[in-house]
């Protein structure tokens, strides 16, 4: 446990590394369907107030040269726009409300690198 | 920034009077006879949005678009000087597909049944065992043309071998109105796609007006496309091109942003985002530079929906399978990000964006599946649907289900 995977002034994020530092638009997507409102809810709580740090913080780097502990960082910011809208909107329901099916939804950018 | 007030309690129906105010028959999304002459009269006359200058950037690099509604698949392919040029995907020997991945690069294209090969302006170069052939002459088995040309970076093709019309003909004054737009510099796309059961049209009309925002968008964007001055989001501005069409869609400039929209706001560009500069709008559109506007909602005819507001855009597009299966593909672009923080406004703004696209498209299908019913004959349209009106009626002219093929 000698390293931190995350920037120093950020470690106390380090919690949510494992589930929410994700690469991909998909696995941000699935991981936020198969999460509960509890969850959700709780990964926004604790993120909002620290989201303009760590966007300032991560804006120091250009997006295609961020070191590894940026990077996850980075992946953290996009899983939070991903669940925010369903803490915002749908009272933390994990789909949206009364909407197509989301599965047949073909994202064709989805497995794009961030 | 000018502040000029939309009139959002304009009566459209008598601005356009020729359009009538009798409901409109729900037949056309549901009758074949319909469909197969939509078919012959529409997708296969007119031109049609295949896609962007910018997915194919360089010599060799192709793209393929299955057109059923032409009854054809179409190589978009740009040559080594640079043109690009569409031909239908059938090998000149025997028929067979040739291109079969969506998209690809190479330098020519070669059939998997006999061999034939071909080159990316389409001539035919290659024929194994070519000296067994009688009378043959390579130089008259190229692949067969589809004529492409551009607007702005939008690739258009026109499956008629005897077209009388140009693209720029075709587009008329729209096109000159909607020309300027930076559609080459916002180039980062989100894009989805899906296939509907329902027919082409009943996708269309839903996001064809702003009638449906506060129900359908009542929590996805709250507040967002109206407001005090404009509860029912009216449209405070609606003009026909020929067979197209264009519309404002109100933005409330007092829109109050989530925690997550303002942090998003801040880093970068937002559908929602009212306080961007304008400058990037052509000068026709908005043209009081009002703060209360949205965006513009265009219609091309037949199948294509674009929206412009300062920072991004986006399509629809909807291409007919079967009078009642339809291919919706919706495509949002934005500047590419430089910075991590504007890469996280895009990411949020497309969830939104997403989020609100599975609610347009949750309706369709169980309308298709009561529209199949017969109960209902018509749509009682109001007057601020007035976009569909006009579709129903740009299409019949086209199509003479009723007029030519004596249905009435």
């Amino acid at each position: 446990m000698g390293t931190t995977r995350l920037p120093q002034p950020f470690a106390d994020l380090e919690v949510f590394v494992a589930d929410w530092s994700l690469a991909t638009q998909r696995e941000r997507e699935q991981k936020r369907a198969a999460s509960t409102a509890e969850e959700l809810k709780l990964v926004y709580r604790i993120l909002l107030p620290r989201l303009d740090p760590m966007l300032e913080y991560l804006n120091q780097y250009s997006l295609d040269k961020l070191p590894a502990d940026a990077q996850r960082l980075f992946y953290l910011t996009l899983s939070f726009a991903e669940i925010a809208p369903f803490v915002e909107c749908y009272k933390g329901e994990p789909r949206v409300l009364n909407s197509f099916e989301e599965t047949r939804f073909i994202a064709v950018h989805a497995d794009r690198l961030a | 920034m000018a502040t000029a007030i939309f009139d959002v309690n304009k009566r459209w129906s008598e601005e356009y009077p020729e359009l009538g105010t009798d409901p409109v028959p729900t037949e056309p999304c549901i009758s074949a006879e319909y469909f197969e002459l939509e078919r012959e009269r529409v997708f296969r006359k007119v031109w049609l949005y295949v896609g962007r200058q910018e997915e194919i950037p360089n010599p060799g690099d192709y793209m393929v678009r299955d057109l059923k509604a032409c009854r054809t698949s179409v190589i978009f392919v740009r040559g080594q000087d640079g043109e690009i040029r569409g031909f239908h995907n059938i090998c000149s020997h025997r028929g067979n597909k040739l291109a079969w991945d969506e998209a690809g690069s190479c330098q020519n294209f070669s059939c998997k049944f006999h061999g034939w090969v071909y080159d990316t302006a389409g001539q035919l170069v290659g024929v194994p065992d070519e000296e067994f052939f009688h009378n043959f002459d390579k130089a008259d088995n190229g692949l067969v043309p589809v004529a492409t040309e551009l607007w702005q970076g939008f690739l258009f093709a026109n499956v008629d071998p005897r077209r009388s019309q140009s693209l720029d003909d075709y587009l008329g004054a729209w096109g000159k109105r909607m020309s300027g737009f930076p559609y080459g510099e916002l180039t980062a796309r989100y894009a989805y796609k899906t296939e509907l059961k329902c027919n082409w049209k009943v996708a269309l009309d839903a996001f064809s007006e702003g009638y449906h925002v506060n129900v359908i968008h009542g929590q996805s964007y709250p507040d967002t496309f109206t407001g005090k001055n404009n509860p029912m989001c009216h449209l405070p501005e609606v003009r026909f091109y020929g067979p197209h069409r264009s519309c404002i869609v109100y933005g409330n400039p007092n829109h109050k942003p989530s925690p997550a929209a303002a942090i998003a706001y801040r880093f970068g560009e937002s559908v929602t985002k009212r306080s961007g500069s304008q400058d990037q709008l052509p000068a026709e559109v908005n043209p009081t530079r009002s703060a209360e506007f949205g965006f513009d909602l265009d219609v091309i005819f037949p199948n294509l929906l674009l929206h412009i507001l300062p920072g991004m855009w986006f399509t629809h597009q909807f291409w007919p399978l079967a009078v009642d299966r339809t291919l919706w593909e919706g495509r949002a672009y934005w500047p590419p990000a430089k910075t991590p923080g504007e890469r996280f406004a895009q990411e949020f703004n497309n969830t939104v964006l997403r989020n609100a696209w599975l609610e347009d498209t949750a309706t369709m299908e169980a309308t298709q599946e009561a529209l199949s019913s017969g109960v209902k004959t018509h749509f009682y349209l109001q007057d601020q649907e007035i976009l569909i009106r006009h579709s129903y009626k740009v299409l019949e002219d086209y199509v003479g289900f009723y007029t030519q093929n004596g249905n009435a």
